[in-house]
This record gives C-alpha cells, structure tokens and sequence, in this order.
C-alpha cells in the first residue's frame, strides 16, 4: 500500500519536475545512467552495489568528500564507482573533466581525476589543472593527441551526463547516487552508513 | 524490467523519507539554485538595486556577481563580504542571508543579465544562476542554464569569434559613429543654408566681408574661409558643452519624462520651422551685436565677424541649432557633440565661401523655393520627435505612430491637392511620390492595429507564419542541401539548419516560437535551411543520417565548413529562451 503511494508521487515528482525540453533525456533509462560503456569505472567493477558521483573540479565540496568517498569505495572493496564529470560551475571546469576523460585513453582517468580533485580552490585555472595533471605523472604529449582526436567522443560522453543530471533533476555539485539514495557532501561516516542503507534497500527491493 | 527501473527512480526522488535517519547534511534534497538564490531588481533614483535574498544555510560569493548590458561587462561594486577561509576553499568573500548593490547609469529600456554563483553550507554548489532584467519593467526571469560545454567544445574557434565579434560592433559603433556624425552634419548645415534667412543674407556677407574692391579669388577664399571657420569654432565649442553636459545628465535624459519633453520640444521647433512663430534671440542682443564696431578686410576681422555671427541667429536658424544642441546634450560626449555642429558651422558656411571666392553669381537664387527648405527642416524634426516618443510606447503605438508621420510628410509632399490640366510635371511627381508615402502610412497603421510593430513588416501578422528567407528545401537531394548551404554559407556567418515534417506536432509549436518576435528580430540575420522530411524518402533519410538526425524537429547550426557547431543542437520541444541561449553563446 505504501509502496504504491510512493510510486504515485514520484511519478507526480517527474511530471512536475522535468520540463517538455527534458522529457525526451528522461526516457534515459537508468540502466543508461549506471552503465555507460564509455564512462570512467573505479573500485569493483563486479561489486554489488553502484555508487554514481556527479562532480566538478571547481567544485570544493566534491574535492573535500573526495578523499573519503575513496576510502569507503576501496575498505568495501564490493562497490562499483562510476565516475561523471558534470563540468557546470566554471568553463576551466569543462577542460578538466576533458582532460580527465582523455587521460583515460592511457587508462589514467583516476590518476587525473585525483590529481585534480586534490587542488583546493573553486577558481582553479586550466593551466593549474594541466600542471597538476602532468605533476600526477601522466604521459602529456599523448594526452594531448588524445584530446584532440577523441574530442568527438569527449563532447559527446560529457553532454550525456548532463542530460543525465538534467533528467534526475540534480540540482549542483556533488550529487552521489548510492545504489537508490541520492546525497551530495558526505564524510566518511556518512558515505559507510549510506552505503550500508543503500545495500539494506536493494535487498529489500529484491525480495 | 520496467518496473524495477520505476522502483529505483522513485525511491531516488523520495530521498528526503529515506534519508532522515542518516547524516544532518543530507536530510533534504536540495532546492534548485533560483530559489536558493532569490535576485529582485527595484528602481533607486537614477540607479538599479539589485538585491539577493540567500536561503538559509548558503551563500553567494561576492566575485560571481557579474553583469552584462547588450553583451558588455558592467563594472559592480559589491559590498565588502565575509570572509571565509576553507582549506578546500581558499580563502573567499561571501554573502550569507542577504547583498544588494546599486549599479548606475543604465538605460531605461533594454535587459540586464546578471549571474551569481553560490554553494550551500550542506555541501552542493550551485552552477551559476543567469536572470535577465527588463530594464522598463524590472521583472527579473531566470534563463536556462547555459551549457559550459557549449562554450568550448571547439576551444579557441567559437570563444573567439563571439569576442571578435562584439569587438566588431563596438568598433563599429565608435568610428562608424563619429564618420556618419560628421558628414550628416555637414548635410544638415548646406540644408539649413538653402533656408530663407540664411540664403539671401549670403551675398550681402560676402560683400562685407571681401569689401568692395574685388580682391582676388585667394584673398577672397582665405577671408571667407576665415569667417566660416571661426562660426563653425562657436558652434563647436557650443556643441562641445553640451556634450560634456550632456555626459552628466544623460542618465536623466533616458528617462521617460525626457524623452516625452525632448518629443514635445522637437515638435515645437517643427512648428517654428513651419512659421507658426519666430524663435529669435532678443532684439536688444541682436542690435547690440550688430553694431560692434569689426569690418570686413582682414583675416582677424572676418574671423571675429564670424564666431560674433553665431550668436547672432536668425529665426529659421534657431530651431535647428537648438535640436543640434539637444543632440549634443543627448550623446553624452564632449568630442562628438562638438565635432557634430562644428560640422553643422562647416556645412552653414560653404555657400558663403563659395560666394566669396567665385562671387555671389555662382549661388542658387533665392525664392520661395527656399521656404521647402524650412519645411523640410519642419518634418525631419517631426522625425525626431517620433523617434523619441516611439522609446515611451508600445512598438503597435509607435508604429502607429510613424504611419501618421508618414501620412503628414505625404501632406507636405501634395499627396492630397488638388491636379489641374496644367499642373507641372514636378507637382505631380510630386504628388505620386506623397501618395506612395500616404499608401505606407497606412500601411502601417492598419499594420499598428494588427499589432505588428515592425515598420519593415507591418502586415506580417497576416501571414500567419512570420518566419520569412528560410531556405526550404522542397526535395531533400543532399546535392540541393550543398548547393543551398554553400548560397547561405557565403554570408560568412554559421547557418541555422532545421529538420521538419508536416505530421510534426511538436515541429508546428517550434515554429510558432520561432515568430516570437524577439526571436525572429535575431534571427533576421541569420541563414536558414529548413529541411522538410515529411516523404520519407532515402535522400531524405541520407541527409538525417548525415546530421545524425533521428527525427524531426531537430535544430542546429552549422559553421561556414558546414560542421555542426558542438553544443548548438536543440532536438525535441524548445523554448524561445533555450534558443536565445544557444545562439547567445555562439554568438550566432
């Protein structure tokens, strides 16, 4: 009865929430969002349970659970971490999370992606970025073919997470998706008591 | 399948339920950023107040607060912040509860965009918010949020060209002003020349200032030129105070009160040129000024002749020098106001420097022909008067407005007398080219009262569909593609490219947005191609794989190498404002 109640609002939630531009991405079905082939991966890539981040490297809440989403990720050692650059906040933002993506090319997205996320500020500049990238040991010459010639895909990977934060409804930076819950900032605390949540829900929906 | 997808979004947006029993800073979701962020704009004398409301628990940071007047940066002065100082943050100046700053000397029509960026203490940062001001109403609409991504999918390529070309325009706006400023002025001064004061007075000055003995044709141009010189000098010297005045006041002129006294005063000199009575300076100044003792013959005396001569003003010349003055005042700009009516002096004084050189034979004489000259000066201020008093009113007033104008200067040119048998072939040239002025006036007041406010296409709401110069493709050969998009590429401008069908609803509601009139003032410019896929033939199909167009409606730009512009597509139901947006940061 309550679970029937629950699923009449939200389907009132999205009617409401995603305008007629959205209504096509909300078709994107969340399988498409938990499993992008083209998405940069971490932890476990057959853990039982998925936790989505939507960060951006302006973004000084993303930088600071960084760090702890890390930790809980790998002491689990059975979730599945699937990383989206969801560069919004400021346009050096977008060439990080480019330069990240194409760091994967080499398969260092997480070397870059840590490299970034551990240079505080919210006003970092790409050049910034570029130095911490190159500081993190990661081959630049080849990087910078790759983002050249993967550009096409890079656009493409990045405007697919933003019309999946558009048809979530996510509303700023950083949005963590823990298997069915949905959090922003969390300490490391918060992020092992969400997880265990997360699991207790899953299983809860299986039966 | 389905139905576990639905379990999973539902309980993803019933987060709030879910998540109270875990930490304080996920209780809630988080409210979408305009309403975190609440910015109001209000009226505070001469200058804009913009205040920010912030929800409790976030904040704004001082250095996001921008704005933008038609695409240049308004320096702000915010107030001093808190200072916040984070190691994940750095150290940054922010507003909690509430900020409000005044930003002065904007106009009182036009839009304001502001953005403001700002994070919430429960730990999410907000992408920045853009609101768009009516400066005449002060409503405040948030825009979409502008895709950064757009911005620099081709890094150096559209970033640069949106700069290049708001440099252009400003360029443009600059030199082009002052180029056309100073020959139109020159125009106006031969015109007020040909007016029935200035005219006849011309040999008489010549030979006052020559003197009687006939000198040389040089030492007859030199004194002349002397005298015109020295006048034109007076006169800029006027224009130039009005201007520097003018800078100081022009906040005030923009105002709607002004404009309507400006409109009032316009009409007024109108009616002195038409004769309806003398602006003069008092006789005491004229007879006073007449009588100093300067005679013609030498450089210094014509010269001292001349800059007196400009205070003493003629009743036909008055009105003119006083809508030139206004003009001065209303530029705002020392150098321009000046340049305007020493070039208004210049053009006064040609007749008399022809005079003395060549001698007075060479001049047109007078008549009552000269009294079309005042007439002429009479409407061009109508003119003026119109084109202040449309900024007040509604754009189907103002057109309206114009086409009484249009009528009235058809009046002038006869439209309405009388033809006899023996009218001369002038009159009824004359004549025909009234009626065709009155045939427009109408036009455009029939065209007021259908609600159309644009001159050039007043009865464009009788065509329903006003999007016009679209490039449709009626066969959908990739061939006929190339050949229109090389035609419309030629412009050297990215070119608008829009996939169609008939059995297209959502295609039809695009099209009515797309005659929103704002929307089709900037798109005017812009090249279209329309490509109907309504037969679903393989040509057609071919083209929709080309573009990777999975169906209609589909809209993107293509830059001049035809490849699609990164961030311009728009598939599905779109807004007025979404597409704004994109072209807006493509600087399309």
């Amino acid at each position: 009865m309550q679970r029937r109640t629950f699923l009449a609002g939200a389907t009132a939630t999205l009617a409401l929430g995603l305008g007629s531009a959205q209504a096509l991405a909300a078709d994107a079905s969340l399988d498409d969002i938990l499993h992008d082939p083209d998405a940069p991966e971490g932890g476990n890539s057959k853990g039982d349970l998925t936790i989505v981040a939507f960060t951006d490297y302006n973004c000084p809440f993303c930088k600071k659970a960084a760090p702890d989403l890390d930790r809980a990720v790998r002491e689990d050692g059975n979730i599945r971490l699937v990383y989206k650059d969801w560069p919004i906040l400021t346009q050096a933002s977008v060439y990080g999370a480019r330069m990240a993506l194409a760091a994967r090319y080499q398969g260092a997205y997480e070397q870059a992606h840590h490299a970034l996320m551990s240079i505080n500020g919210r006003a970092v500049s790409q050049e910034d970025m570029e130095k911490a990238i190159e500081a993190a040991g990661i081959d630049m010459p080849r990087l910078r073919t790759d983002l050249e010639a993967r550009k096409k895909d890079i656009t493409a990977l990045l405007a697919r997470n933003m019309d999946q934060a558009d048809a979530l409804g996510l509303q700023g930076t950083p949005t963590y998706l823990i298997g069915p819950l949905l959090a922003s900032t969390l300490d490391y605390d918060g992020f092992r008591e969400a997880i265990a949540q997360a699991r207790n829900r899953q299983t809860g929906d299986a039966q | 399948m389905f139905c576990s997808i639905k379990t999973k979004w539902a309980l993803i947006l019933l987060l709030p339920l879910l998540f109270s029993p875990l930490t304080a800073q996920a209780e809630t979701t988080p409210p979408p950023a305009d309403k975190v962020f609440v910015l109001d704009a209000s009226r505070d004398g001469d200058a804009l107040r913009l205040s920010w409301t912030v929800a409790p628990g976030a904040y704004l940071y001082r250095d996001s607060l921008k704005a933008t007047l038609s695409g240049s940066e308004l320096p702000l002065a915010p107030p001093p912040g808190e200072t916040k100082d984070d190691p994940n943050f750095g150290k940054v100046e922010v507003y909690h509860d509430a900020v409000a700053l005044t930003v002065p000397g904007l106009p009182q029509s036009g839009a304001l965009n502001v953005t403001y960026q700002g994070c919430a203490e429960s730990g999410i940062c907000y992408p920045p918010v853009r609101s768009r001001i009516d400066l005449a109403s002060l409503a405040v609409t948030q825009q979409p949020r502008s895709s950064l991504l757009a911005d620099t999918a081709d890094p150096p390529a559209p970033a640069q060209s949106v700069a290049v070309s708001t440099d252009q325009s400003a360029d443009a706006a600059l030199s082009g002003g002052l180029f056309t400023i100073v020959p139109a002025f020159v125009g106006f001064g031969l015109l007020l020349a040909f007016t029935p004061c200035v005219l006849p007075m011309v040999p008489i000055l010549s030979g006052l200032l020559v003197g009687a003995g006939r000198p040389s044709a040089a030492r007859g141009f030199s004194l002349s030129t002397a005298y015109v010189l020295a006048m034109a000098s007076a006169y800029g010297l006027a224009g130039l105070v009005a201007g520097w005045s003018g800078a100081n006041l022009q906040a005030l002129l923009q105002t709607p009160p002004m404009l309507g006294l400006s409109a009032a005063v316009f009409v007024a000199l109108a009616f002195a040129m038409f004769g309806l009575f003398e602006l003069t300076l008092p006789s005491f100044v004229v007879t006073r000024i007449a009588s100093l003792p300067v005679r013609g013959g030498s450089l210094g005396g014509a010269a001292l002749l001349g800059f007196g001569s400009a205070l003493v003003i003629g009743p036909c010349v008055t009105p003119p020098l006083a809508a030139a003055m206004l003009y001065a005042i209303d530029t705002g700009n020392a150098a321009r106001g000046g340049a305007a009516l020493f070039a208004l002096g210049l053009g006064m004084g040609l007749p008399l420097v022809l005079a003395g050189t060549f001698g007075a034979r060479f001049l047109p004489k007078s008549g009552p022909w000269l009294d079309g000259f005042r007439r002429l000066f009479g409407l061009l201020f109508l003119g003026v008067a119109v084109m202040l008093a449309v900024r007040l009113l509604p754009a189907p007033a103002g057109l309206a407005l114009w086409g009484v104008l249009a009528l009235v200067v058809a009046t002038f040119l006869g439209a309405f007398d009388r033809m006899g048998r023996t009218s001369p072939w002038s009159a009824r040239f004359s004549k025909a080219l009234g009626l065709s002025t009155a045939l427009y006036g109408a036009v455009l007041i029939v065209g007021a009262a259908g609600g159309s406010g644009d001159p050039s296409r007043p009865l464009a709401f009788l065509s329903g569909r006003e999007v016009t110069e679209v490039a449709t493709l009626s066969r959908t050969l990739p061939a006929d593609f190339d050949r229109a998009f090389a035609a419309e590429a030629s412009a050297g401008k990215p070119v608008l490219v829009l996939f169609t069908a008939d059995w297209c609803t959502v295609c039809k509601s695009n099209e009515k947005i797309l005659a929103d009139p704002d929307l089709r003032a900037r798109l005017a410019s812009t090249a279209w191609i329309t490509i109907d896929i309504t037969a679903q033939t393989a040509e057609a199909e071919e083209l929709m794989e080309r573009f990777r167009v999975v169906g209609p409606p589909a809209l993107f730009l293509l830059d001049t190498d035809g490849r699609e512009i990164t961030g311009s597509r728009l598939i599905g139901a779109f807004s007025a404002a979404d597409l704004a947006a994109r072209l807006g940061a493509l600087g399309a």
